[in-house]
C-alpha cells in the first residue's frame, strides 16, 4: 500500500540516491513496519501509561537509528484507551483500538495495554487477527489462564504475552512478605471492583488463608463513590492488624486519605496499580507514608547496568523512567529481536512469523533474559516490594524517590 | 471499640455525610420546585465548587497537608473560602439558566432536562482537560483536633460542617418563608401565572433559585473537600445522584424534605458499611428510594407546593 507519506518518502529516498548515487543506503526507502501501542495516556493513569509510552518509543528510536533491522523502518502508532467520560482508561476503547491496529495492514506487533481490563477487552480481538501485543504492566492472570482461553484467544494461538509477572504470584507473594516480613495475624482486604482489582486481591486472600494470616473481612468499593470512611470505621472496630488493597490509584488515593485519619498505625499495603506518582501527589504526605506497594518486576532502575539507558531516557523525555517503563521498553526489544530472527531467516516479517518467533525466544533486555511459556507469561516471577517513604528533596510524582525499594518480596 | 461507640462513630461519620448531600438536595429542591425542572448540571457544580475552593486556599498559601491555621485567621480564611466559593458557584448557576435554560423556557417535554445532563458532561470534561484526570489534594486548614467520646471520636472539622449545613440551610428557610423575593419564590412555585399576574418578575425569581441552589452546592463542595481532603473531575456524579435521590425520597421541592432525606441517606450509607457491607450500600439507597416511590409517590414529606395544572 502506497499512503501518502510513504510516497514522499519513496521520492525523496529515489531523489536522495540518484543524487548521491548510492542506492543502497538511501534508508528513507526502507519499508516501514508499524509498532502499535495502546496506552491510557490522558485520564488517571496517564502518569505511568507515559511513562510505559516514552519507554516503548525510545526502544523504537533506538532501533531506527541503530538500523537494527536492516531495510525497515519502525513507527509507532499510538493509541489511546482512555475516554473523558470515563476519566480512564475504557474497556470499549480499547477494543476499538485493537480493531484498528488489526486492520491496520502494516502493524506487526503491539505494546499495551496497562490495563487488564483493557487487556480482556482487547485480546479475542487481536487473536483473530493473529496480532501479537506484549503488555508491559497488564497482570491479571485469567488472561494467559489455558481455563478461560476459548475467551481470550479464540484464535488458538498465543498473541498477549507479559514482560511482567501476574497476579498470581503479585498477590500471594506479598501475603508471603505480610506473614514473613511484617509478621502480621490478620488482615481487611478491600479491592475496587476492577478486573484487576478484584483479581488481585482474591490473590492475595488465598494465599493469606494459606499462610495463617486471619481474613477479617472482605469488602468491594464503589471507585465512584467519594466515602469509604464508614468501612474503614468498621476495619478500626475490628482491630484488624493490617490491611490490604487490591486496585488502581482511582479509588485508592481516597482509601490512603481517610485510612489516615482512622487506621493511620497499622502496615498497609496495595499491588502496582498504585505504584503511581498520582498516590504521592493526590493522597500526599503524611498519609501515604509507609504504604507497602508491590511491582510485577525486578527493580532495576537503580541498577548500575541500567544507568546509561536511564540517562538517555531522562535526557530524551525530561522525566524520569520507573520499572514499567523498563518493562515497555523490553517488550519492544523482543519485538525487535523477533523482527531480526525472520529477517535473518531471508523472510518477509508477517504477523505470523514474528508471534511465532516471540514464543520461542529468549530476549537479554534490561531486567534480564525474558523468556515466555506456552501461554505468553514470562518465566520470571520476582515481585518488587516497595515503601513509599517521602524524600523532600525530590517531587512528590518522582516515583524513583517517593518509592523506596524494599526488596523482593519471599517466593512460595 | 464497644458496639455503642460504633454505632455512634458511624452515626457521626453519616452526620457528616448527610449534611453535605443535604446542601447538596436543596439545590434540586429550590429549582424543581420552581421550575419543575430536574437540574443535572448541579452535580457538577458541586464539583466546580470543590475546585473554586483549593483555588482559594492555594492563593492565601494553603497548599499542602499539615498546613495549619488557628484563631481568627482560620476563621477569616474559611470565611472568605465560603463566601468566594458560593458566589461564584452561584454566578455559574446564574449563567447556566441564561445561557442554556431560558432559550427552552416554555419548550414541552424533557429538552430542558437533556440540555443540563449535556451542561454537566460539558462542565466535568472541561475540568478533567483544563486541570487534568487526578484526583487533587485538596488543602485543610483546620488543626485535627478531636473530640471523644468513649472510644468514638468526632474532629473540630467534622463539628465545624455541621454547622455550617446547619447555618446555611437555616438561612435558606428563612430566607424563602420570610423576605419579599422568597415570598414571590414561593408564589411563582404555586402558581407561574397568577404569580406573573400579581407583578412578580418571574425570571428574577428564576434565577435567584439558581443562584441559591448553586451557591449551595458550591459550599457542599468546599465540605466536600475539607472533609475528605481530595478533589478530582469524577465527584459530582456519584455525590449528586445520592442528594438527588435525597431530595426525592425527601419530597422534591420541599426544603425540609431534603434536608431530612440528605441527613438520612448519609446515615444509610454509614450505616450499609458498617453492619451489611460498603458494596450494598448503593443497592439498599435505590432499593429504599423505589420503596419510599411506590409507597408515598410525593416522597416522606410530601410536596409543599400544589400541583401545577
Amino acid at each position: 500500500m502506497i499512503t501518502r507519506r510513504s510516497a514522499a518518502a519513496l521520492l525523496a529516498g529515489t531523489a536522495l540516491s540518484v543524487a548521491v548515487g548510492f542506492p543502497g543506503l538511501a534508508r528513507a526507502a526502507d519499508k516501514t513496519i508499524i509498532i502499535g501501542i495502546n496506552l491510557p495516556i490522558t485520564g488517571s493513569d496517564a502518569a505511568g501509561a507515559k511513562r510505559m509510552l516514552n519507554g516503548a518509543l525510545l526502544g523504537i528510536s533506538q532501533a531506527n537509528d541503530a538500523n537494527e533491522v536492516p531495510g525497515y523502518t519502525l513507527k509507532p502508532m499510538i493509541l489511546n484507551d482512555a475516554t473523558a467520560t470515563a476519566g480512564q482508561y475504557d474497556p470499549a476503547q480499547a477494543a476499538t483500538n485493537a480493531r484498528k491496529m488489526v486492520s491496520t495492514e502494516n502493524v506487526l506487533a503491539a505494546i499495551g495495554p496497562e490495563m487488564s481490563g483493557s487487556a480482556k477487552a482487547m485480546t479475542p480481538i487481536l487473536s483473530e487477527g493473529d496480532l501479537t501485543i506484549i503488555t508491559p504492566s497488564a497482570t491479571n492472570p485469567d488472561l494467559t489462564n489455558p481455563q478461560f482461553a476459548a475467551q481470550y484467544i479464540p484464535g488458538g494461538k498465543t498473541v498477549f504475552f507479559r514482560t511482567v509477572t501476574t497476579d498470581a504470584f503479585q498477590g500471594p507473594n506479598m501475603a508471603n512478605f505480610y506473614a514473613e516480613t511484617l509478621k502480621v495475624k490478620s488482615v481487611y482486604i478491600l479491592d475496587d471492583s476492577g478486573a484487576y482489582g478484584v483479581g488481585l486481591a482474591d490473590a492475595f486472600q488465598k494465599q493469606c488463608v494459606a499462610k495463617g494470616i486471619k481474613v477479617l473481612g472482605r469488602d468491594r468499593l464503589d471507585p465512584t463513590a467519594s466515602d469509604y470512611t464508614s468501612v474503614l470505621t468498621k476495619i478500626k472496630s475490628l482491630s484488624a492488624e493490617s490491611l490490604y488493597y487490591g486496585g488502581v490509584a482511582g479509588a485508592g488515593v481516597k482509601v490512603v486519605k481517610e485510612s489516615y485519619g482512622i487506621i493511620p498505625n497499622i502496615p498497609k499495603g496495595a499491588g502496582d496499580g498504585m505504584y503511581s506518582p498520582d498516590v504521592t501527589t493526590g493522597a500526599g504526605f503524611p498519609a501515604a507514608e509507609g504504604w507497602y506497594v508491590t511491582n510485577a518486576s525486578p527493580h532495576v532502575t537503580d541498577d548500575p547496568k541500567v544507568t546509561n539507558w536511564v540517562n538517555a531516557y531522562t535526557s530524551k523525555f525530561n522525566d524520569s523512567p520507573d520499572d514499567y517503563a523498563i518493562t515497555s521498553y523490553d517488550g519492544v526489544l523482543v519485538i525487535l529481536a523477533a523482527l531480526k530472527k525472520v529477517t535473518a531467516a531471508g523472510e518477509t516479517p508477517t504477523r505470523e512469523n514474528i508471534r511465532a518467533a516471540i514464543a520461542g525466544s529468549t530476549v537479554p533486555t534490561l531486567q534480564g533474559p525474558v523468556s515466555f511459556d506456552k501461554f505468553g507469561d514470562i518465566t520470571q516471577r520476582v515481585v518488587s516490594v516497595f515503601k513509599i517513604t517521602h524524600d523532600p528533596k525530590f517531587p512528590l510524582d518522582d516515583a524513583n524517590h517517593q518509592f523506596a525499594y524494599v526488596g523482593v518480596a519471599p517466593q512460595s | 471499640m464497644t458496639p455503642l461507640d460504633l454505632f455512634l462513630q458511624q452515626l457521626i461519620n453519616g452526620l457528616s455525610l448527610g449534611s453535605m448531600y443535604a446542601l447538596l438536595a436543596l439545590g434540586f429542591t429550590i429549582v424543581y420546585g420552581i421550575m419543575e425542572l430536574i437540574n443535572f448540571s448541579h452535580f457538577n457544580v458541586f464539583m466546580i465548587g470543590s475546585f473554586v475552593a483549593m483555588g482559594v486556599l492555594h492563593a492565601f498559601g494553603i497548599d499542602g497537608q499539615g498546613v495549619f491555621m488557628y484563631g481568627l485567621p482560620l476563621i477569616g480564611t474559611l470565611l472568605v473560602t465560603l463566601v468566594v466559593t458560593m458566589l461564584a458557584c452561584g454566578a455559574l448557576g446564574i449563567g447556566i439558566e441564561r445561557l442554556t435554560l431560558r432559550p427552552l423556557r416554555g419548550v414541552q417535554g424533557p429538552m430542558a432536562m437533556i440540555t443540563t445532563i449535556g451542561i454537566s458532561y460539558v462542565l466535568s470534561n472541561a475540568v478533567m482537560l483544563t486541570m487534568g484526570a487526578n484526583t487533587k489534594n485538596f488543602p485543610n486548614p483546620i488543626p485535627p483536633w478531636t473530640i471523644h467520646i468513649g472510644t468514638a471520636q468526632i474532629t473540630v472539622f467534622q463539628l465545624i460542617i455541621w454547622a455550617m449545613s446547619v447555618i446555611l440551610m437555616g438561612g435558606l428557610y428563612v430566607f424563602v418563608q420570610r423576605s419579599k423575593l422568597g415570598k414571590a419564590m414561593r408564589a411563582t412555585a404555586q402558581d407561574p401565572d397568577a404569580a406573573l399576574m400579581m407583578g412578580v418578575e418571574v425570571n428574577r425569581v428564576i434565577s435567584t433559585a439558581f443562584f441559591l441552589g448553586s451557591a449551595l452546592a458550591g459550599a457542599a463542595g468546599f465540605i466536600f473537600g475539607l472533609y475528605y481532603n481530595f478533589t478530582n473531575f469524577g465527584i459530582g456524579f456519584s455525590a449528586g445522584l445520592r442528594a438527588f435521590t435525597a431530595a426525592v425520597l425527601g419530597g422534591i421541592g420541599n426544603i425540609p424534605g431534603a434536608m431530612l432525606g440528605g441527613i438520612l441517606i448519609g446515615l444509610i450509607e454509614a450505616m450499609a458499611g458498617q453492619y451489611v457491607g460498603a458494596k450494598w450500600a448503593d443497592v439498599i439507597i435505590f432499593s429504599l428510594l423505589v420503596l419510599v416511590l411506590i409507597c408515598r409517590p410525593a416522597g416522606l414529606l410530601g410536596r409543599l407546593a400544589p400541583t401545577k395544572s
